[in-house]
């Protein structure tokens, strides 16, 4: 899977949560003095083993199920070596190659008969695994999980086969324009950090995956350890069970994380751009990319720069108002703040629905972003903003695997869930001067990528 | 953890909800238990068949007496709560000419203006709760759905019924959505889902013309006919007091179901429109195969015919798990899975299904309120470069015919059930899903719940069972292909001539693997030229089948 951008919006006024909401019964520890208020309607229990591997247990009793997500801290930002994009979600494939002592045919065998929905997903930051299984199946599930982390075993020949299939990903996606968007921003906006290439990967280091068998086992080694990585567990579990089958299951997984050479990007000082020619049918799509900070939920400016995005570029922004409801000559406007682990993009992106309108999209957008960076927002608009992340956050809580699929990239960005109730803390304090000055220090022409694209014309 | 309760726990929860179901005893005008139709059924068109159970109405043609009762899931203690409010419309009922109708109107309530505030008015008012309702317009449902947090339960059900009960209809909604629907046809269809264009050209040629035929959003020249008088009629028409059903799912209080349904009140009274019959597809005799002319695009190949199996037949689930064996959606466990990308790696993967899958790409687990009274058996061979599409086609078809000569092996059998007891459970595991099902029986006039019914049948199920229905229902004789290419000409000449195809792999692969390919690469197709047609891109739903 590509880059999955909204990773978080998460916000809460703790104290409206505390009393009112529970899914499922809270389960308190009587002898220890009640949690502070939490945005999270629910307990959460958490250890690391000593080999540095954190687990995150959350029991909701009644469904039967259990979901299981492994957050192993790596993404595509971890492919400093030339040559080797693409690596990290390639190798999210091979995770389902087998083991010694559970050989693909019996990995998947086993999982057959457990009635298992297992999956994988990778992104810039964070290689996410998943299992949703019964509760009763979990001591299996843990052997298994825990075998293939720290034994993984793949022949040759299976490593071939897999990269024609990442091959297939590829060509799947590649047709479309928020693809071809996407790649070119990237490649633009950064000239020395590995947010320069997509998550997928660049073509060439694709085709040349079959090659590099050899550097797939050390990229194993290298950043399949448990310090880099995090346990999630949600649902009809016990959480006592649960630790001791972790530790008996993944107390053996030796420590040895090597952190990524990763350059830091220099400060754009020029506005760049860049025009795609588009094969096929589509409305042009006017993207404007802004350098911005690392996600940072204890910082208020950083939350406030989630407000700023919200107000200024969702779907009751005046910008859309008048451009999608108004004027109708702009089909789609999205807004998505920067959620990486280092300083990414703000991304504003339009889809124009009179392609002889380009120009005056553009010429809007600029204005609109002007008006951030002079005015003052209205506080009344900077609640409902928080309002609505709030909410945003709390709705993605409807199982089981909702909660542990909202939890697992935050887990990764950050290596724990604590960034849920930071955030909602900052959230709080964001005022409407902070909401001016993240739109003054972050809407900066000089930090920005200009990405047009159109039919390409015969 | 170590609980053999689990399961039944979530049994049990399951037969909780469909305790709560409110159900009625009026039926529709089919008869259940279609069992044992032919696997020729296709070749008979529709001469013989009968309507489905139909319930309250929904799947069947005939009016039910009085109001339609809501469907109710409840869990109290749930912070979220799901609407889905189905009308008993749907594309089929778009009129000859004016395709997309149905999606408009369905599109205009609920994301146009009402009596009470304008589009950006209503948008401002939800922004703040996170959420908004959609309309979900498929052949023969409409569901107009939302989950709130019960924090903003009543503010959310007021929007949303005046949503479908004082719609605005202003005219710069609709062109805001006419333009929608027109640019996701010529634009996102035709060009950027190359996937969803190949299963797409595949009901289109299975169905032609019948209301099935074009994708819920319409064609480009019935969308750009439709006028605002003509919305307005099909809405009084069809969005009436007797044809909607009202659900809800989660922590709701009374106050929000009682002021739900009394928006029925809102509604007119009385449908003057008929309800549109089950379609009858073409009978098919032999092979065809649709090439949709796409310069420069990879290979999405669909194949499919209709069967006669609905939910409420007695082969239904049997023949479920011999299609979850072929190809669960999503599961890295199903056969063509293993043959095509599994031991080859051309492509991302590859599925079968018996009822209708839109949008398989985005989702992991089956969609709810696309109930379709006539389904196809469907196999979905994922984008994989032209040079080995002839190939995969073949791998897929022989795949198909290999199960219906062999059967599943006991052990194979043992080992699917095993998997479906527990995967079913992830199929509905949110209060939205648990609602959707739970309309769906209504729909299909099951008298239990599906998913229990399907655990109760998998409990029960023989070996003989499923291969029986394999050999009832599965054919390959008579069989529609659809793939949306970027070598149309060098694939028609390719499969027309019956060429021996290859596959050059990027690695070695093993002897077995390379001897099976020999087998694979001249598998005869039957195709001759006259029964492929190349359709370039451009000319796919521009305009409707039926006249």
């Amino acid at each position: 899977m590509l880059d999955s951008r909204r990773i978080l919006c998460a916000a809460a006024v703790a104290a409206l949560v505390a009393g009112g909401l529970t899914l499922g019964e809270r389960r308190g520890d009587a002898k220890r003095a009640p949690p502070p208020p939490s945005v999270l309607p629910f307990a959460v229990q958490q250890r690391t083993l000593p080999n540095g591997l954190r687990v995150i247990v959350i029991a909701l009793p009644g469904s039967g199920l259990a979901s299981v997500r492994t957050a192993v801290r790596t993404g595509a930002r971890d492919e400093y070596e030339a040559g080797h994009s693409g690596f990290a979600h390639f190798f999210e494939h091979m995770m389902f190659r087998g083991t010694v002592k559970f050989p693909q045919e019996v990995y998947q065998r086993i999982y057959t008969e457990l009635g298992a929905a297992t999956n994988a997903y990778t992104n810039v930051d964070m290689t996410v695994y998943k299992a949703d299984v019964a509760a009763e199946d979990l001591p299996r599930v843990f052997e298994m999980e825990a075998d293939r982390f720290m034994n993984l075993d793949y022949a040759l020949q299976a490593f071939q086969t897999e990269a024609g299939a990442v091959y297939g990903e590829y060509r799947k996606n590649r047709s479309t324009p928020d693809y071809q968007i996407d790649e070119a921003v990237a490649r633009t906006a950064f000239t020395r950090h590995t947010y320069a290439h997509l998550t997928i990967g660049f073509e060439k280091d694709i085709a040349a995956m079959p090659t590099m068998y050899d550097y797939s086992r050390r990229f194993f080694q290298r950043y399949y350890r448990p310090e880099n990585a995090v346990l999630l567990v949600t649902g009809d579990v016990q959480p006592d069970a649960v630790f001791a089958l972790v530790e008996q299951h993944y107390g053996g997984w030796r420590r040895g994380y090597k952190p990524p050479k990763i350059t830091a990007e220099p400060v754009q000082t020029a506005e760049r751009k860049v025009e795609i020619a588009y094969e096929g049918k589509t409305l042009p799509i006017v993207a404007l990319s802004y350098k911005t900070e690392r996600f940072d939920p204890a910082s208020v400016d950083y939350a406030a720069s989630l407000v700023m995005t919200e107000l200024g570029f969702g779907q009751t922004s005046p910008l859309a108002k008048k451009l999608v409801i108004g004027e109708r000559v702009v089909q789609r406007l999205t807004g998505s703040p920067g959620q990486s682990r280092d300083p990414g993009l703000l991304r504003i992106r339009a889809i124009v629905a009179d392609p002889t309108k380009v120009d005056y999209v553009r010429a809007e957008l600029d204005a609109a972003i002007m008006a951030l960076r002079e005015q003052l927002p209205d506080a009344a608009q900077v609640d409902a903003a928080r309002s609505r992340l709030r909410y945003e956050f709390l709705m993605k809580l409807d199982s089981a695997s909702g909660i542990a699929d909202a939890l697992a990239p935050i887990a990764a960005l950050t290596g724990g869930i604590e960034a849920v109730d930071q955030l909602d803390a900052s959230l709080a304090r964001v005022t409407p001067a902070a909401v001016q000055a993240a739109a003054r220090r972050i809407l900066d022409l000089r930090r920005r990528t200009v990405a047009i694209l159109r039919e390409k014309q015969p | 953890m170590k609980r053999s309760s689990s399961i039944a726990i979530a049994l049990a929860a399951l037969s909780l909800a469909s305790a709560c179901t409110v159900r009625t005893g009026v039926r529709g005008t089919g008869q259940g238990g279609r069992g044992g139709g032919s696997a020729d059924s296709d070749q008979r068109g529709d001469g013989g068949r009968v309507e489905p159970a139909g319930g309250n109405g929904g799947g069947g043609t005939a009016e039910p007496a009085g109001p339609q009762p809501s469907v109710l899931v409840p869990a109290t203690d749930e912070p979220l709560i799901a609407f889905d409010v189905w009308f008993q419309v749907g594309s089929q009922d778009d009129p000859p000419g004016k395709e997309g109708l149905a999606w408009l109107t369905g599109q205009l309530l609920a994301r146009g203006g009402t009596a009470a505030h304008s589009y950006d008015e209503i948008l401002a008012l939800l922004w703040p709760m996170a959420t908004a309702y959609s309309a979900n317009v498929d052949r023969e449902m409409t569901t107009i759905t939302g989950v709130v947090h019960r924090d903003n339960a009543i503010a959310f059900q007021q929007l949303l019924s005046d949503a479908y009960t004082t719609p605005a209809f202003a005219a710069a909604d609709l062109e805001r959505l006419r333009a929608e629907g027109i640019a996701y046809l010529e634009k996102g269809l035709r060009y950027a889902f190359d996937e969803e264009l190949g299963k797409a050209a595949l009901l289109d040629a299975v169905f032609a013309g019948t209301g099935y035929a074009h994708p819920p959003q319409g064609t480009v020249a019935g969308l750009k006919a439709i006028t605002a008088a003509d919305v307005q009629a099909f809405y009084r028409s069809h969005y009436t007091a007797d044809r909607v059903v009202f659900g809800l799912a989660g922590g709701w209080v009374t106050e929000v179901q009682e002021r739900l349904e009394a928006s029925r009140a809102a509604l007119p009274a009385k449908a003057t429109a008929p309800r549109a019959p089950a379609p009858a597809p073409r009978p098919v005799t032999g092979r065809r195969l649709r090439l949709v002319d796409k310069p420069g695009a990879d290979a999405s190949i669909s194949l499919g015919a209709p069967i006669d199996v609905g939910r409420d037949d007695a082969d239904f689930y049997p023949l479920f798990l011999a299609v979850s064996w072929l190809g669960e959606h999503r599961a890295q466990t199903g056969q063509l899975f293993a043959t095509i990308r599994g031991a080859r790696g051309l492509n991302y993967g590859d599925y079968a299904y018996i009822e209708a899958y839109p949008d398989g790409g985005r989702r992991q687990t089956p969609p709810t309120n696309v109930g379709r009274r006539r389904q196809i058996f469907e196999v979905w061979v994922r984008t994989l470069p032209n040079a080995s599409a002839h190939f995969a086609l073949r791998a897929a078809i022989r795949e198909v015919d290999k199960l219906i000569a062999n059967g599943l092996t006991q052990e194979q059998f043992e080992l699917r059930r095993h998997f479906l007891k527990k995967y079913i459970l992830h199929y509905a595991e949110t209060a939205a899903a648990r609602l959707g099902y739970a309309i769906d029986d209504r729909f299909y006039g099951l008298d239990a719940p599906h998913l229990e019914r399907f655990q109760k049948a998998l409990d029960t199920m023989t070996l003989a069972d499923v291969n029986g229905a394999i050999k009832r229902h599965l054919q390959t004789r008579n069989l529609t292909i659809a793939i949306a290419t970027g070598d149309a000409t060098g694939l028609r000449d390719a499969i027309a001539g019956e060429a021996p195809s290859k596959v050059a792999y990027a690695s070695p692969k093993p002897p077995e693997i390379l001897e099976e390919d020999r087998t694979i690469g001249s598998y005869p197709l039957g195709i001759a030229a006259d029964r492929i047609e190349i359709v370039p891109v451009d000319e796919i739903f521009a305009r409707g089948s039926r006249r």
